[in-house]
Parts: structure tokens; sequence; C-alpha cells
């Protein structure tokens, strides 16, 4: 079983360090590596200029696969508002790719200026995408070492953020669009059977959520209440 | 947002009262069903410096009202942040404050 990530001082070379330590067992490392691995691919920078479609080769229907379920909970639960939805500000080789996890995790930056929210895709999307990437595989990397983890406070850091955009994707493929729906799992979940693969989709969930929640909690710990903005505030 | 646990606040802060009026953008932070408060609260901290209790009163904003002012400043700032809070994970845009 799984332990909860806590925080913990220690001593190296004479000067005290905070360490996350947390634990999990080799099926649950492998598992949640693999899904970060599967979301880096999915959001690898698109190649320039477009070639074939992209949108169909979603590494995530490895992800699905792999859980023996077939894509969304439920059927036709596409409601994405409008404004959410246009991707006619993103740049030619980006607005190829349509996955509403993808647009989830790089949303259109300015809701009431196209233009505005265009440049700062130009700007920023390639970089972000990058970044989200390297985290990823730098959190996955973590993960096959050791069943023991001790963290250190900026590897603590890549695995709540590489778990929240695990989460992120997992989220969108369950149709999760608001918190309601987030909050119906549980109930959804009970009256699936236990051969049902969307169940263990939705444990998989869970088990994500309580990892990442426990991660956060033990380095909320260690930030200063008071803040650290000299203006107080 | 998602809670794991009750959020310990009981008090009730007017909104947005310090907004300076000569900073004219600002970077909003959307409520979605995933993320969670604890985590939100800690980017909230950890990115802006803002105490626990402004982090988790902007935190409840977004969660209950949907969503939240978190920074106002010139639109290079504001563009700053909203990508570093993407990077977060977290459902962030920038506009002209009106």
């Amino acid at each position: 079983m799984a332990r909860a990530f806590k925080l913990r001082k220690v001593s190296v070379e004479g000067r005290k360090e905070l360490r996350y330590a947390g634990r999990l067992e080799d099926s649950e490392r492998a598992l949640v590596g693999g899904l970060m691995y599967q979301v880096a691919e999915l959001i690898e920078v698109p190649e320039e200029p477009t070639s074939a479609p992209p949108g169909e080769s979603d590494a995530f229907e490895d992800i699905v696969a792999r859980l023996g379920m077939s894509v969304g909970l439920e059927a036709g639960q596409d409601t994405i508002p409008a404004e959410e939805g246009s991707r006619a500000a993103r740049p030619e080789h980006v607005a190829g790719y349509e996955d509403p996890a993808v647009r989830r995790l790089f949303p259109i930056a300015n809701r009431q200026d196209p233009e505005a929210a265009a440049e700062f895709a130009r700007l920023t999307e390639v970089g972000l995408r990058r970044r989200k990437r390297d985290n990823l595989l730098q959190a996955a990397a973590l993960l096959e070492q050791t069943d023991h983890l001790e963290l250190r406070p900026d590897q603590a850091q890549s695995m709540l953020v590489a778990l929240t955009d695990v989460r992120v994707v997992l989220g969108e493929r369950l149709g999760l669009r608001t918190d309601e729906d987030a909050a119906a799992l549980e109930t959804i979940s009970m009256g699936l059977g236990e051969d049902d693969p969307r169940l263990h989709f939705i444990l998989v969930y869970d088990f994500l959520t309580w990892l990442q929640e426990s991660l956060a909690l033990a380095l909320l710990q260690a930030v200063p209440e008071e803040g650290t903005r000299p203006d107080g505030d | 947002m998602t809670a794991t646990a009750t959020p310990d606040l009981d008090e009730v802060v007017e909104a947005d009262t310090d907004i300076a009026p000569d900073v004219p953008w600002i970077t909003l932070v959307w409520n979605d069903p995933v993320n969670l408060m604890t985590y939100v609260t800690y980017v909230f901290q950890t990115y802006f410096g803002y105490s626990r209790q402004k982090a988790e009163k902007l935190m409840m904003d977004v969660h209950v009202q949907g969503r939240a002012v978190v920074s106002h400043g010139t639109r290079e700032e504001m563009e700053r942040d909203a990508e570093a809070l993407q990077g977060y994970g977290l459902w962030a845009t920038f506009q002209k404050d009106d």
C-alpha cells in the first residue's frame, strides 16, 4: 500500500534540510510514472508545418486502452462553453490540436480580446509545453528510482505539478466539467460493477487525488503562514 | 475545485478592495473541478508570496464565485502571472480591468 507524503527534517552534512517522504508500491509507481510519460507525449510541441492531422494519434488512447475502457464516462457530455472551445485565436500549428485536455492545460488566456490571446499563445505556448513536458519526465524519472521516495523541495514541487497535469487530463477524460461532476464520482463508482473498466479509471483518479493532496499538505506545512511579500498582503 | 478536507475558514473578507486604480490589467483564476483547494492555496502562496490567509481567501473566491482576481499590474506583468499559473495547471487568464 502506498503511504502518504510527509514532511521530514533530515540532516545533510550537518545542515537541516527538508524532505518529502512517501512510499509507493512498484505497481503504483509504474502506473503513475506511465501516466506522466503519456501526458508528456500528449502535450509534445507539434511540429511545424502541420503534416498529417495529429489530433487522432492521442497518446491518451494508450492510457485508456491500458485501463481497458472506452473514452469518456458519459458520451455526449461534451458541453464546453463556446468561449472556451474556440481555438480561433491559436497559432496555426497549434490550432490543429483540438484535444480538450490539451486545451484545458493551455487555455485561451484572454477571453475578451482574441488578438491579445493569440499573441499570448504565440509567445508562451511552446515554452509552456516544453517546460511541462520536461517537468513530467523529471517527475516520472523520480518515480523510477525507489519505492521509498524522499524528495527534495524542488523535486517535491516538480512531482506536485506533474500530478496536477495528469489529474487535469484524467479529469477531462472522465468528463469532469463542474465541481458537481467531481463530487458525483463516488456515487457513480458505487454503482459500477467490480469488472467495469470505468471503476478502475475512477479509482486511479482517486488514488492520484489522494497522493497529490498528501504532497500538497506536506509542502504547505513548510510555507510560512505570513507569506513572503514585504508589504504583508 | 476539489476539497478533500473542510477548510477552516470562518471569515468574510470584502472583495477586491485592494485593487489599485492605476494598474488597469488583472489576472484571473477560474474554478475547475480537478484542482485541489490545498494545491491552489499552495500555488498562491508560493508564486505570489501571499499570506496563508490571503491565499485561502482567493482560493475560496475561485471555488465559490467561479473566479477571482489574483493579481493586478501592467499588461506584461499579468501575462507573466497568467503564464506562470498556467504552468502550475491553473485555469488562468489576463485581461484589462473594467
